[in-house]
């Protein structure tokens, strides 16, 4: 635990973030990465964008504000995180991807470093703008979000060794297979309710009858 | 004797607690409410209360009113009854409140001629009195002393079909005395008809709008299936009135609850200001149970001055008040068996200060008076309609006393606050008024406001504080230089 938090640890994130195809492919194959830190970076992203939701300024901000709950978003985002992640290993494991689980929870985490100082800066931005100097606010989420994605992109690529063709391939493919898991859970979960109450039925008959 | 005492202690409970109860909370039967920023509903207090009704007993008719349709007020002040059920028009002053005249036959060229079914009456500026005689396919003009101005009958245009049959329903009359005529089974529009009474035409189409899913199902279907399809046609108007500047007002049955009113210019063009919601249909929650659900079902409408309009639903006999920008002012009434509820809301019209609703089963037209808090959003409103916007800024004070929430009065005082250069207040006000573009300019002016104030003094520090710092580097490089250079020496 104290070595994924390391000093080396630290710095190689920022390598990555500026050099992200050589930095992606050492994380793969010298285990420079880490994977607390990387769901870290997924946990100060879901505070900093509930952050945005709920300080952004009335100017720029248009969300009911009761509709905030940052635990929610938290989970939520974790969730994801967790589903992006086991649909994205299941598939490039048939298509000959290189990366192992650990390497992809460190890709995509790491991809979404941009978004932390986007949405900083742009809810701080907020509370100095007027609504014709909006579109600086739109620019730096946006900015933050298009290279979250780049790097996140990247990283999948590099991780797995693929070409860009291919990683788009796998990228469509995982959402597939997010669905996929999604219907799954939600038939399992009715399946074993359906076991349940088969149970607890057969618990109160024999109450009644006894 | 102890339980004697309980009983009288109980009752005494009892008739407390029953005085407790508001008397405001027994006097309105239906809840008014609006809608926020947010589309929730906010409750506020009455903006009208039920004040009596007018029937054929408090009239002391020999009769009672049959289906009445229609009521309509004339600038003199006199309330006109569409008495349908009975062919006959009833006339009620303005001044007394009574019966001035019963209209049943007129003399038409020689011969006595009678109504069949008046559905509609409208009293043009000139007082000549219009009735859309729906049986017998014709309008009647009459003049004040009930003379026969003209009879409009029998309208020939190449656009109207062969077998055509012209029923009129509801009529309005402009400045020039034109007349717009709901007709039955009449999809095109709203009928106009020449000072002269010659049909010169259609006026404010409805267009129809198919959904996706529709436009889908017509593509796929068979010419068979499609013949066996309902037609998609255009709604019906249901309700019409003409402002001081001879825009119409017309109402419509809109299935999707969002456009319940259009209002046309004289070239037939809808150019009503849908507001921030894009609604000007009435109630925006229309998904509870049963004959309850669905959108509601505009049926009239009144023009009461300065932008204001009033749309009256049936389906939950509500009354939908907007202003010349959309925005929704209030919302009062309902159905019911109480007095001041209705059973069939069927037309709406402004009488003196109140309101004058007609419930055609109950053969009965409501009044209903304004309260402090309806006469002053309506007097704000007006004010701003009028351009006068910084005088409405004590009605918006007391409106928030009444109505703490109220997003108009908000912004109202807000904008007041702009004007008078206290942005800091108005941003506040602003904010809770949910009013962004004014709150830009607020924050806007405020911003410079604080740069002007700050930005010589703050920008001197940082200037002095940079060349304190690269003085203090500078220094101490030179001792350090000294003391390096003394070691070695």
């Amino acid at each position: 635990m104290k070595n994924a938090f390391s000093k080396e640890k630290w710095a190689y994130l920022r390598y990555t973030i500026s050099h992200p195809m050589d930095g992606f492919y050492w994380i793969r194959h010298q285990d420079r990465g880490s994977v607390p830190i990387a769901i870290l970076i997924v946990i100060c992203f879901s505070l900093c964008f509930s952050l945005n939701r709920i300080s952004a300024n009335f100017i720029v901000n248009d969300v009911y504000p009761p509709s905030v709950d940052s635990l929610e978003e938290l989970s939520g985002i974790l969730l994801l995180y967790a589903l992006v992640c086991v649909a994205n290993w299941s598939i490039t494991c048939l298509m000959n991807g290189e990366g192992r689980m650990k390497d992809i929870a460190i890709a995509v985490g790491y991809g979404c470093t941009p978004l932390i100082p986007a949405f900083l800066i742009a809810t701080a931005l907020s509370h100095v703008i007027t609504m014709e100097e909006a579109a600086f606010y739109s620019i730096i989420i946006g900015a933050g979000v298009a290279y979250a994605v780049i790097l996140v992109l990247i990283g999948i690529m590099q991780v797995h060794n693929y070409t860009l063709g291919k990683t788009l391939q796998t990228l469509v493919l995982t959402f597939i297979a997010i669905l996929i898991i999604i219907f799954l859970c939600l038939l399992l979960a009715n399946l074993i309710g359906q076991v349940f109450n088969f149970f607890r039925y057969l618990y109160i008959e024999i109450i009644f009858r006894a | 004797m102890k339980s004697k005492k309980r009983i009288a202690s109980f009752l005494l409970a009892l008739v407390l607690l029953v005085l407790s109860v508001p008397m405001d909370a027994l006097a309105v039967p239906y809840d008014s409410y609006n809608y926020d920023y947010w589309n929730d509903v906010v409750k506020t207090p009455a903006p009208y209360v039920p004040d009596g009704s007018i029937s054929a007993v408090t009239l002391g008719l020999d009769k009672p009113l049959a289906n009445p349709q229609d009521i309509c007020v004339a600038p003199n002040g006199s309330l006109y009854i569409a008495d349908t059920g009975n062919n006959r028009i009833i006339i009620v002053s303005g001044t007394t409140h009574q019966v001035e005249r019963i209209i049943t036959s007129f003399d038409n060229n020689g011969v006595e001629d009678h109504f069949s079914a008046p559905t509609g009456v409208c009293v043009s500026k000139k007082e000549q009195l219009y009735i859309a005689d729906r049986e017998n396919k014709r309008i009647v003009v009459l003049d004040d002393a009930d003379n026969l101005v003209r009879v409009v009958q029998d309208p020939k245009s190449d656009v109207l079909g062969e077998g055509f049959v012209f029923k009129p329903l509801k009529i309005s009359v402009d400045y020039a005395d034109r007349i717009y005529c709901i007709a039955q089974n009449m999809f095109q529009g709203i009928m106009v008809f020449e000072t002269d009474g010659n049909f010169s035409g259609f006026f404010g189409t409805i267009d129809v709008t198919l959904s996706l899913w529709e436009k889908f199902w017509k593509k796929v279907a068979t010419k068979e299936e499609r013949s066996n399809q309902t037609l998609y046609i255009a709604t019906e108007f249901t309700g019409i009135d003409i402002d001081e500047d001879g825009f119409v007002y017309a109402t419509n049955i809109d299935k999707s609850g969002e456009q319940g009113v259009r209002r046309l210019n004289p070239k037939g063009e809808d150019v009503i200001k849908k507001g921030r919601k894009a609604n000007v249909g009435g109630d925006l929650w229309i998904d509870s149970v049963g004959s309850y659900s669905g959108p509601s079902q505009i049926t009239d409408v009144v023009y009461r001055g300065h932008g204001i309009y009033s749309l009256l639903d049936r389906k939950r006999g509500r009354i939908f008040t907007y202003d010349h920008e959309g925005n929704l002012l209030y919302i009062f009434g309902g159905l019911g068996t109480q007095k001041g509820t209705f059973n069939t809301p069927t037309a709406i019209e402004q009488w003196e200060n109140g309101l004058l609703i007609l419930d055609a089963n109950r053969a009965e037209i409501y009044k209903f008076a304004p309260t402090e808090y309806g006469s002053l959003i309506n007097e704000a409103v007006a004010l701003r309609h009028d351009g006068d916007e910084s005088q409405a800024v004590p009605l918006w004070a007391r409106v928030l006393e009444l109505d703490e929430n109220n997003e108009l009065a908000n912004a109202g005082i807000g904008k007041a606050y702009l004007s008078a250069g206290d942005n800091a207040t108005a941003m506040k006000y602003l904010k809770i008024g949910m009013n962004r573009d004014y709150y830009s300019i607020a924050f806007k002016r405020y911003r410079s406001e604080l740069l002007r104030q700050y930005l010589g003094p703050v920008l001197t520090g940082t200037v002095v504080l940079i060349c304190g710092i690269w003085l203090f580097g500078k220094l101490r490089q030179r001792r350090n230089f000294r003391r390096k250079g003394g070691e070695q020496a």
